[in-house]
């Protein structure tokens, strides 16, 4: 009898454990419709407005032009994937930076090589599942979190 | 020229913008092109001054759609909460109302701007009369109600409220110049343009600001029997007016701006600023020009009859109390039954009242149809002069019968001739 009681209140209390786990929402989507072109302000800060985010960009001017000063004053286009990645790029960069959104921090999540000699005229375009970036009219590149998927000459 | 140029200046930016969404393919691209192209069209749609610029405009509008419509998805979600459709249908309504605005100018040959000039003369004019209005009415607080200064200012308080009746209805009717006498015919455009203009013009608030100053002016001045003729007449001039004003606003629906349903809500404006009321259901302001007129019509009824009443009163004449006409009326008949019914003396009713105050003071506001009426007054003038009228009575007969006895007594005795004897007879 005493062991039946020991098993019931373990299920019990296993069944409570569950029932505390936290709240998961799915299928979020969090793509913006539209890339924001950004000034990097004298104090290398970045804001997208009133309900986007707003960060400094001195760490990727230091990983992208091994330069802490080297974006103030110049433009970054921001863009937030489906997925709820923060794809970012500008002129004169090599890379596509893909940043994932934790508690006070963006976090690198790859880094993607697309122009060895900088890009000119970036722009990036919500298409999902990807995003898509362009350089001018020289080419458009389809990306996802982590490489470019495919690629399209002009 | 300058239609020329502007036109040339749109076609550029819309075909320029289509040009580097076309190469560059950029959302963002897309987006920025769309709205500078909207805001100079939109620029442009409301400094146009003639037919052929609306014209041209109307083109390049239709350009812009056209090059934008396969970007009408992600337009919709650039521009929530606004969509590609509605900011399109914006542009197209604005662009209609300045063509309807510069089509009136041109074939009704009526140049707005002259009216709209004659608009800012006549409003301020009327804040130049309600600055004056504020320094006569304080100006009245500081004197002697008998003195004749007061009589003065009251004169001219009545004066200026009364130029400012007549400066308002003027606004109103230039206001409502160009749109032509049949209201009920003219289109939504025109009836959105009027609404605008009597926005601009602040209409209802300065009508209601209009019967709220006659109100206050009730309210702290004491009349003169004399005085109320004219604010009789100032009373039903500007009720008469509203009633026609009221009349074109349910002709041009603008009522839905301006005269809605009580307690439905409604835009309105600030008494002298634009300010937008939003928040509970309030009253409408043509329903705020009702209520103080309605106010105002019972305060000019109640101070007339309170000082007609007083008349009697201060003469120790005692007569039923009497609010209106009809009381007033019942209580001359009853009164003058009375004194027929008993044959008291009526001297101080017939020549201290009647005849020395209410027909030489009160008398021209009383025939007022607003008021008794000419009709009713002669027949009450009519019933008060009978009590003048000697009546005879028992005691009259009496003297007078008296009087024929004593007449007939002296003819007797001394008007009749003796009797000559009969002559001597003579003897053979």
């Amino acid at each position: 009898m005493n062991r039946i009681a020991h098993i019931f209140l373990g299920i019990t209390s296993v069944t409570l454990l569950a029932s505390c786990s936290s709240l998961t929402i799915e299928n979020v989507q969090y793509d913006w419709p539209v890339e924001s072109v950004l000034t990097v302000t004298g104090d290398n800060m970045v804001a997208d407005g009133p309900h986007a985010v707003t960060f400094s960009a001195a760490g990727i001017a230091n990983e992208e032009f091994q330069d802490s000063t080297a974006l103030r004053g110049k433009q970054i286009r921001l863009l937030r994937s489906f997925e709820g990645f923060y794809f970012l790029t500008g002129p004169q960069f090599k890379n596509v930076y893909v940043f994932t959104a934790k508690p006070g921090k963006l976090t690198l999540k790859s880094k993607i090589e697309v122009a060895p000699n900088g890009l000119n005229n970036p722009a990036m375009n919500q298409r999902p599942p990807y995003v898509e970036l362009l350089d001018g009219t020289s080419w458009i590149r389809k990306l996802t979190s982590d490489e470019v998927v495919k690629e399209e000459k002009q | 020229m300058r239609t020329v140029l502007l036109v040339l200046l749109v076609c550029s930016l819309v075909l320029g913008a289509s040009l580097s969404v076309q190469a560059q393919r950029s959302d963002f691209a897309i987006k920025q092109g769309f709205e500078e192209t909207y805001k100079s069209l939109s620029k442009s749609v409301e400094t146009a001054v003639n037919v052929a610029e609306l014209d041209s405009l109307k083109t390049a509008i239709d350009s812009c759609e056209a090059r934008y419509s396969r970007h009408e998805k992600l337009l919709d979600r650039v521009l929530y909460p606004e969509t590609f459709a509605s900011k399109m249908k914006a542009l197209r309504t604005t662009h209609a109302l300045t063509y309807d605005r510069v089509y009136l100018i041109t074939t009704q040959g009526v140049k707005l701007e002259e009216l709209e000039m004659r608009i800012l003369y006549l409003t301020n004019r009327i804040d130049t009369l309600s600055a004056d209005r504020d320094r006569l009415a304080a100006e009245l607080k500081t004197l002697q109600r008998s003195s004749t200064e007061y009589r003065e200012v009251i004169r001219r308080l009545q004066a200026n409220l009364a130029a400012k009746d007549r400066l308002i209805f003027a606004l109103v009717d230039t206001v409502f110049q160009p749109y032509g006498k049949d209201l009920s015919k003219a289109g939504d455009i025109q009836r959105e343009s009027l609404t605008r203009q009597m926005e601009k013009a602040n209409i209802l608030n300065r009508v209601e600001g209009v019967a709220t100053d006659n109100v206050g002016f009730l309210q702290t001045t004491t009349l003169q029997p004399k005085d109320y003729a004219s604010a009789v007449d100032q009373y039903q001039l500007f009720s008469n007016r509203w009633q026609g004003l009221r009349e074109k606003l349910i002709a041009a629906s603008v009522a839905g701006t301006s005269t809605a349903p009580e307690g439905a809500p409604v835009r309105t404006k600030g008494k002298e600023s634009g300010v937008t009321a939003t928040g509970p259901p309030r009253e409408s302001p043509a329903a705020r020009v009702d209520s103080i007129l309605g106010q105002w019509g019972e305060r000019l009824q109640l101070a007339f009859w309170r000082g007609l009443e007083k008349e009697f009163a201060d003469r120790g004449v005692t007569v039923e109390p009497f609010h209106d006409a009809a009381g007033f009326s019942s209580s001359i008949k009853a009164y003058v039954a009375k004194v027929q019914k008993t044959g008291e003396d009526p001297s101080v009713f017939v020549n201290d009242i009647w005849k020395a105050r209410i027909d030489k003071e009160w008398r021209e506001a009383l025939v007022k149809p607003a008021m008794l009426g000419a009709q009713e007054y002669a027949t009450l003038d009519k019933l008060v002069g009978e009590l003048s009228r000697p009546t005879i009575d028992a005691k009259m007969i009496l003297y007078a019968v008296i009087l024929v006895v004593l007449v007939a007594l002296i003819w007797w005795f001394f008007g009749r001739k003796p009797k000559s004897p009969p002559p001597p007879v003579r003897g053979n």
